[in-house]
């Protein structure tokens, strides 16, 4: 080693004052082992992201703020000593210190999961406290010292003290809610960037200056004292503005401190790179994974000031979070895995050959955890869906526990002693080891990407027998929280499985009440309100939503109104299943055709028609299972003329149900043509259209109710002779839609009570509000409407236009060349007839049933008249 | 709904094949292998343990294996499981993570007869161990899967 001086083991041995290695070495171990354990429970808390409230949270600060802490505290103050040749401080006093530390996260962990504020605001002044001590212990080493030649180092450490203070103080606001809504932003990047890059960046960066030439065995550069210099005023001052830049909400100070950052890093890897040689180094293991992670601050800090230069401070947060894990890993966890494969071999052991074991130990299978650590990092790096982004998480936590699992065998080889026969126990802490890893590896896959209801939550709605518990699924997309408005009986257990649709991030708080934490597109969460009794609302937090519309409103009524509601029967309807109109239908949703196609050529029709169950989206955002004819309902229109025959087979395809058919378009004895088929057969019927007009037919099973409410009918049109052509023709059929699982008894329940959750054309409800039928001004458009219930007709108006034709079952009631006109075609259950008319001018034409209880509910379109 | 049908039985013959499995292990490892330690001479607690391996080596590979490979099979058909919906969140995902952990643990308790065969005794039994505590997350993740 040609570095001798600058090492730091050896310093120990040398001083007088120094204590012997055994104690050094106990001491370590007991650090180490703490490091260890809050590796692991970071580990733990990633992998369980679904079931705790601040998963998220956690495990970023059990690593960063428990584990980096931890091995930075010890750490630094062992390198200070070294590089300034000093005194070792007191070792009660240094072992009270970290203790001290430990606890103090302990508080602001468990604080912030069970949201006490003062658990987290103790815990955050007792870190202060403690750090301030370590501070003073660092700044009174080097007075006096003798000082070495990167005393200069040093400088990095006790900047690095100060940025925790900093980094404590404005994390205790934020977490305790003393930082306000206005500042909330801003207090939380410069949390961010204070922690991140001073108290673990600085000294890093530091100690690089060091170790860099240690573990490639050379000797370093003549200009080190000199760039050590550079690079500390560089990254140290331009930290410094850039985290007043941001308490102050001023951007671009901000990004010029950033930026000051980057340069002083970028300065300090060229130095490194110009100190590698053409020859071994001590640790090829660590010195990849130091270079690496160095790559990746240059990465991360080039990436932030990115971000800031061109994001409003308000929305950089998001883009943060998405940065920060990478950050995380790729620097900090490699940083530390590094750092550890190259020092503990030197402080843990005596001699050489000792060293050197310990050392293959820690290396083993390095090349393979070192691309999977960086590879996952840069999977996680990449703006790729979701399934990549977990895949390098995996691929990246599983480095880190394997790495985790090495260490621990390293720590318990060395803590176990002499005295019992390792043999024993040593391969038995290695199996558990690694099956817990498995175990946590798993769990990581299985709770990865949307929630589940986890089994806590069913034994809580199955235990509690008293109160009724309702799941309601709330979805954030495009700026709306659905549904606006959930309406309980005062006292129900009400829970929100929320599940954010939107291409960006969300979340949802409830007023004083529990919090999602930020959704990424596609995930879930459950929020569990208890017992509602009281109105109140929920949000989205993130800037600006709220204002933009995502609000929600959870309104209670008294149970005294549900009493009263109650006497209508024993199944009260319940009017919360009614669909949003105003949502959206989900992506690749298409509208039905409503233009009907030209008549069939030849007079006799021949047309296969299967009963078939399908999941369709019948209204905005809502898929239901329904019983058709031929996959849709209603089913496929059939034209003709008059005199047509139509033959058509009927297949049943249901596999648990008998159907018929029955058309009203042909006159036949039903006996046979309307019979009932089992699953499997096939009935063929066969009329002749003897009379023109716009014709229902339906299902012929019993209980007709229900195969009609649940989408088996349809329209046969029969021109009338003579029928001028026209611009557009389209084909209306309207019915009822109940919701809910067909056949079951809420749902014929809501059947018998005619009390559909709405109304529609074609199927879908408001389809055609979502996408209009189209004509030009001046042209002429006929609409044939079929009413199909089963339990309400239809006043089918156009609003803007007036009829100049009707023709109603048969006959016209008003045409072409006559005074009178028309403004509604009335038809009764199952009658049919057309309408013409001209669009005057370009313009947005509503077509609706004129029962407004029906239009609003569903029955309405539109036609965009262009000019 | 209630009722004991075909299915109860296919479930019942997975859990119990489940139970016995990891329970056979418990048993080996908690109880007969540390007895046998201590009441028998080195070279028959060798012996002992080498057979106790191999029978419930081949009890594995003949009797548990098939059988839990085959009503897991059975019962994630009769569910309507795709390889598609195993990449879903929730119950696709953990059912997915199940299975890759029993791979894992079908691996490491394969490997551990392989290095008992080559004499590597402390590699086997730490294999052996992470294959028992492997199978007991594979049991907690079991429990996850909402029963139908
Ligand atoms: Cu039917």
């Amino acid at each position: 080693m040609s570095s001798q001086v600058d090492h730091p083991a050896p310093t120990d041995a040398r001083h007088p004052g120094g204590l012997k290695q055994p104690d050094l070495k106990t001491r370590q171990l007991r650090a180490h082992s703490v490091v260890a354990v809050w590796v692991g429970l970071a580990l733990v808390a990633a992998g369980a992201q679904q079931t705790l409230p601040v998963a998220r949270w956690l495990a970023v600060h059990l690593f960063l703020l428990g584990a980096a802490t931890t091995a930075v505290m010890v750490w630094s103050e062992h390198f200070a000593v070294a590089l300034l040749h000093a005194r070792r401080p007191d070792e009660r006093r240094s072992d009270a210190r970290l203790a001290a530390v430990n606890l103090a996260v302990l508080g602001v962990l468990i604080g912030v999961w069970l949201d006490r504020p003062v658990l987290t605001g103790a815990g955050c002044v007792l870190l202060v406290a403690a750090l301030a001590a370590h501070l003073v212990v660092l700044v009174r080493m080097g007075r006096g010292a003798l000082g070495g030649r990167l005393a200069r180092v040093v400088g990095f450490y006790r900047a690095a003290a100060a940025a925790l203070i900093v980094g404590a103080v404005l994390g205790g606001l934020i977490a305790t809610g003393h930082a306000g809504p206005r500042y909330y932003a801003g207090l939380r990047l410069a949390h961010i960037h204070v922690t991140l890059l001073g108290w673990i960046g600085l000294p890093v960066l530091g100690t690089l200056f060091m170790l860099w030439p240690t573990v490639l065995g050379v000797r370093m550069t003549e200009r080190t004292t000199r760039v050590a210099r550079w690079v500390l005023a560089l990254t140290g001052g331009g930290l410094l503005t850039a985290v007043v830049a941001l308490v102050a909400g001023r951007r671009w100070p901000a990004v010029a401190g950033v930026m000051a950052y980057a340069v002083g890093t970028v300065l300090m890897t060229t130095l490194l790179a110009r100190t590698i040689r053409r020859r071994r180094p001590v640790s090829a293991a660590a010195a990849w994974m130091l270079g690496a992670a160095a790559g990746w601050l240059c990465a991360g800090v080039a990436a932030d000031a990115g971000v800031l230069a061109v994001r409003p401070l308000t929305e950089a947060g998001e883009d943060f979070t998405l940065l920060v894990p990478v950050v995380i890993v790729g620097f900090v966890a490699q940083v530390l895995i590094g750092a550890l494969t190259y020092l503990l071999p030197i402080v843990l052991t005596g001699g050489p050959r000792e060293r050197a074991a310990l050392r293959a130990v820690l290396e083993l299978g390095w090349p393979a955890r070192f691309v999977a650590l960086n590879g996952g990092v840069a999977l996680l790096a990449l703006p790729l869906p979701d399934p990549v982004g977990t895949a390098g998480l995996l691929l990246a936590a599983g480095a880190g526990a394997a790495f985790l699992a090495l260490l621990v065998r390293v720590l318990v080889r060395r803590g176990g002693g002499a005295g019992e026969s390792p043999s024993s126990r040593r391969p038995v802490l290695l199996g558990t080891a690694g099956g817990t890893v498995l175990i946590v590896l798993a769990v990581l896959v299985a709770n990865s990407g949307g929630g589940t209801d986890h089994p806590a939550d069913a034994s809580r709605a199955g235990g509690n027998g008293a109160a009724v518990t309702r799941t309601v699924d709330v979805t954030l997309a495009g700026m709306r929280i659905r549904p606006g408005r959930i309406d309980v009986t005062a006292g129900t257990e009400l829970r929100l499985k929320v599940t954010n649709k939107d291409a960006q991030r969300h979340d949802l708080k409830v007023e004083g009440g529990p919090a999602t934490p930020l959704l990424s597109p596609g995930q879930s969460r459950t929020l569990d309100l208890g017992p509602v009794t009281e109105t109140r609302t929920a949000w989205c937090t993130l800037p600006g939503h709220r204002a933009a519309g995502m609000t929600m409103d959870i309104v209670v009524r008294n149970s005294t109104d549900d009493m009263a509601g109650m006497h209508d029967g024993p199944t009260a309807v319940t009017d919360d299943s009614n669909p949003d109109l105003s949502a959206g239908f989900s992506p690749g949703w298409k509208p039905r055709d409503a233009a009907l196609a030209p008549a069939l050529a030849g007079t006799v029709h021949r047309i296969e028609l299967h009963a078939v169950r399908r999941t369709i989206e019948v209204a905005p955002g809502v898929r239901q299972q329904m019983w058709t004819f031929g996959g849709t309902a209603p089913g496929p229109v059939l034209h003709g003329r008059v005199g047509d025959v139509f033959e058509v087979t009927l297949v049943n395809d249901d596999p648990a149900m008998g159907h018929g058919i029955d058309f009203h378009a042909g006159s036949l004895s039903p006996d046979r043509a309307m019979r009932t088929i089992a699953p499997g057969q096939r009935l063929v019927y066969r009329f002749r259209a003897e009379r023109a007009g716009a014709w229902l037919y339906h299902c012929s099973t019993a209980p007709m109710l229900q195969h009609m409410g649940n989408g088996m009918y349809g329209a046969v049109v029969i021109d009338p002779p003579g029928l001028p052509k026209v611009d557009h023709e389209y084909v209306l059929v309207s019915s009822e839609l109940y919701l809910g699982t067909p056949g079951s008894a809420a749902q014929v329940a809501k059947m018998r009570q005619g009390a559909p959750d709405a109304w529609v054309f074609n199927g879908v409800a408001a389809q055609y509000a979502k996408a209009p039928l189209r004509a030009k001004a001046g042209q002429r458009a006929r609409f044939w409407v079929v009413a199909a219930g089963p339990g309400d007709g239809i006043a089918f108006h156009i609003v803007g236009t007036v009829f100049d034709t009707v023709y109603e079952e048969g006959a016209y009631l008003v045409e072409p060349g006559r005074p009178g006109g028309s403004q509604v075609l009335g038809l009764a259950l199952a009658q049919g007839g057309f309408v013409e008319t001209t669009f005057p001018a370009a313009g947005h034409y509503s077509f609706i049933d004129h029962d407004m209880r029906h239009a609003e509910a569903g029955a309405m379109g539109m036609v965009e008249v262009s000019k | 709904m209630g009722g004991v049908g075909l299915w109860s039985l296919v479930r019942f013959l997975h859990v119990t094949g489940a139970v016995l499995w990891v329970g056979g292990q418990l048993a080996l490892s908690l109880v007969v292998l540390p007895l046998a330690r201590r009441m028998l001479s080195e070279d028959a607690r060798d012996r002992f343990a080498a057979e106790a391996g191999r029978r419930f080596g081949l009890l594995t590979g003949a009797l548990f294996l098939p059988l839990q490979l085959g009503t897991g099979w059975a019962m994630a058909w009769h569910k309507g499981v795709t390889w598609a919906s195993l990449a879903d969140p929730g119950y696709g995902r953990t059912l997915a993570a199940k299975l890759g952990l029993f791979v894992l643990v079908m691996l490491a308790a394969a490997g551990h007869g392989i290095a008992h065969t080559r004499g590597r005794a402390e590699l086997a039994r730490a294999l052996a161990v992470a294959s028992l505590v492997g199978s007991l997350g594979v049991v907690l993740l079991a429990a996850a899967l909402p029963a139908t």
